[in-house]
């Protein structure tokens, strides 16, 4: 990598200070009350039916934050580990979590308790089910797969970073017949939990998760300034496509020259 | 400052590193003392402005360019000490991978010590554990050259016999895992699905020279030639598949963003994030 490529771009500044912008306007426009909407995420919607079913089937939930350590998908996977272990605290359903990473693991303990104590009940709060596995992929696999199969699972919970280990898990917890949602923001991991689970929380939904989940207002003024970041890339995206169409199908008009140029200069090709 | 900072990093040995290591744990349990004796209502406060102090140092050290400081020849001070930075993280992440093994030694111990079903699971744990330490410490440490190299020899067995097949056996089962989820995946239900069933098709077909036989009767350049199986696989791969993985990975960037900022900037709420400190 060159010394240059390591640094931020003026293309850089400008649209992640649009994206700041927006994201830092709705959260103050949300937190002064205003009313804002969130679509339904079924995969979501569906965590509820999943500690609801373990509960039915007095058998316990899995939930597998992937090889995460503690950074943006890590945390995200804990904030959904509260919710989960709310719930099922709340009808004394049991929530298994295996973790790779041990700095990950130490957090999650703590949600745990704490998701407990919130409950009321922290007497059910069971040390032994917040468990550090391994720090290697496949050690980690073969232990929650392990646990899978011991524990006749009745919910499987994937949330978190994966790499190829996610088929593995995805395809014991349908062997022993779990219900299963996942939610990754692992592009290349996507279509093994499609295929393999029930429902599957797809690119930034599972950043979405904590906004839907608690449904608090600086969450989804958040969600609502990202919705707006998103319209910024796709109106450069957009612009990007019709100047250089324009300029091909053009190629002596002058001030798209100087468009395509200034478009080229500030968002090179890497 | 990376001077400073260089003669921190330092690796010290004999009564330096003693004393560096004094200084370290006197330092680490006065912040300790001190935090347990701030008032909770400002405990919040500290841990934010730690946050975001830490957050704006990477925030720096990627927004500024070397040209933008004014320092010569222009380089990042910041960028600098980003070795040091990361040898601090991984110092943390060694003191909690003590406490993820002493949390498998609670769980397996009590598990030898009731006898439960499984228990001798439990035990290949510890003794797994137990041999690899051992193997790994004479290896590097024993002064006996004998001795060093029968326990490189058993670190060896241990490390690429065992662990590393055991590590590959795991991976080679994702092939088998692939063949049943497809087998799911494909059936044709919806229209979806069927949509689904014929593009992984082609692409199947366009990767294999049989497949380009199929259609090896089309001419290689022109109009026709856009029907030939290994040019609609290529389409199909570099036209709607690459356009749905950007468009997941700018989703995916724009909400890390958000979430990224709202814990620069203490704003998360919701969960363990609205906990008293």
């Amino acid at each position: 990598m060159s010394q240059a490529s390591q640094y931020a771009s003026p293309a850089v500044w400008i649209v992640e200070s649009l994206l700041v912008f927006f994201i830092l306007w709705k959260i103050l426009s949300a937190r002064r009350g205003r009313e804002l909407f969130i679509r339904r995420i079924p995969g979501l919607s569906a965590l509820d039916e999943a500690v609801g079913r373990a509960t039915e089937m007095g058998k316990p939930i899995l939930f597998a934050p992937g090889l995460s350590g503690l950074d943006i998908v890590g945390l995200q996977s804990m904030a959904i580990l509260s919710h989960v272990v709310r719930k099922a605290a709340r009808y004394g359903t049991r929530v298994i979590v295996p973790l790779a990473d041990p700095v990950l693991y130490t957090v999650a303990e703590e949600v745990a308790k704490d998701a407990y104590n919130a409950e009321g009940v922290p007497e059910r709060f069971n040390p032994e089910d917040v468990r550090f596995l391994s720090d290697r992929q496949f050690a980690w696999a073969s232990g929650v797969v392990g646990i899978l199969h011991r524990e006749k699972v009745a919910s499987a919970l994937y949330f978190g970073y994966y790499f190829a280990e996610s088929l593995i898990l995805a395809e014991n917890g349908q062997m022993v017949g779990a219900i299963q949602v996942a939610g990754t923001p692992a592009t290349t991991q996507i279509p093994f939990f499609l295929a393999s689970c029930d429902y599957t929380i797809i690119g930034d939904e599972y950043y979405a998760a904590s906004a839907y989940l608690s449904r608090e207002p600086t969450l989804l003024g958040s969600l609502v300034g990202q919705d707006l970041g998103k319209l910024v890339i796709i109106g450069i995206i957009v612009l990007g496509a019709v100047a250089f169409t324009a300029q091909a199908l053009c190629p002596n008009v002058g001030w798209l020259c100087d468009l395509t140029a200034t478009i080229t200069k500030y968002f090179p090709r890497s | 400052m990376s001077s400073v900072w260089n003669w921190i990093a330092i690796p010290r040995h004999g009564w330096q590193f003693a004393v560096f290591l004094c200084g370290a744990l006197v330092i680490g349990c006065a912040v300790l003392m001190l935090l347990t004796s701030t008032p909770p209502r400002y405990r919040k406060t500290i841990v934010a402005a730690v946050t975001f102090l830490a957050g704006l140092y990477y925030a720096l050290e990627f927004l500024i360019p070397p040209a933008l400081w004014p320092l010569k020849p222009p380089r990042n001070p910041l960028s600098e000490v980003q070795p040091l930075v990361a040898t601090l993280t991984q110092i943390i992440w060694s003191f909690a991978l003590l406490l993820g093994v002493w949390n498998l030694f609670l769980i397996h111990g009590r598990a030898v010590a009731k006898h439960g079903r499984g228990w001798y699971n439990s035990a290949a744990f510890f003794i797994s554990f137990f041999a690899i330490l051992g193997a790994g410490l004479l290896k590097d440490y024993a002064k006996n050259a004998g001795l060093s190299k029968a326990s490189e020899s058993i670190f060896t067995v241990l490390f690429s016999g065992f662990l590393t097949s055991l590590d590959a056996t795991m991976f080679s089962l994702i092939a088998f895992y692939i063949v049943s989820a497809a087998y799911r995946a494909f059936r044709v239900k919806s229209l979806e699905a069927a949509l689904m069933m014929a593009a992984a098709a082609i692409i199947m077909l366009a990767l294999v020279p049989v497949g380009a036989e199929i259609t090896n009767w089309l001419p290689q350049a022109g109009l026709l030639s856009a029907l030939r199986v290994e040019r609609i696989g290529y389409w199909l791969l570099t036209s709607p598949n690459m356009a749905a993985q950007r468009a997941i990975a700018f989703g995916i960037a724009v909400g890390s963003l958000a979430m990224g900022l709202r814990i620069w900037l203490s704003l998360e709420r919701g969960n363990f994030f609205d906990r008293q400190l």
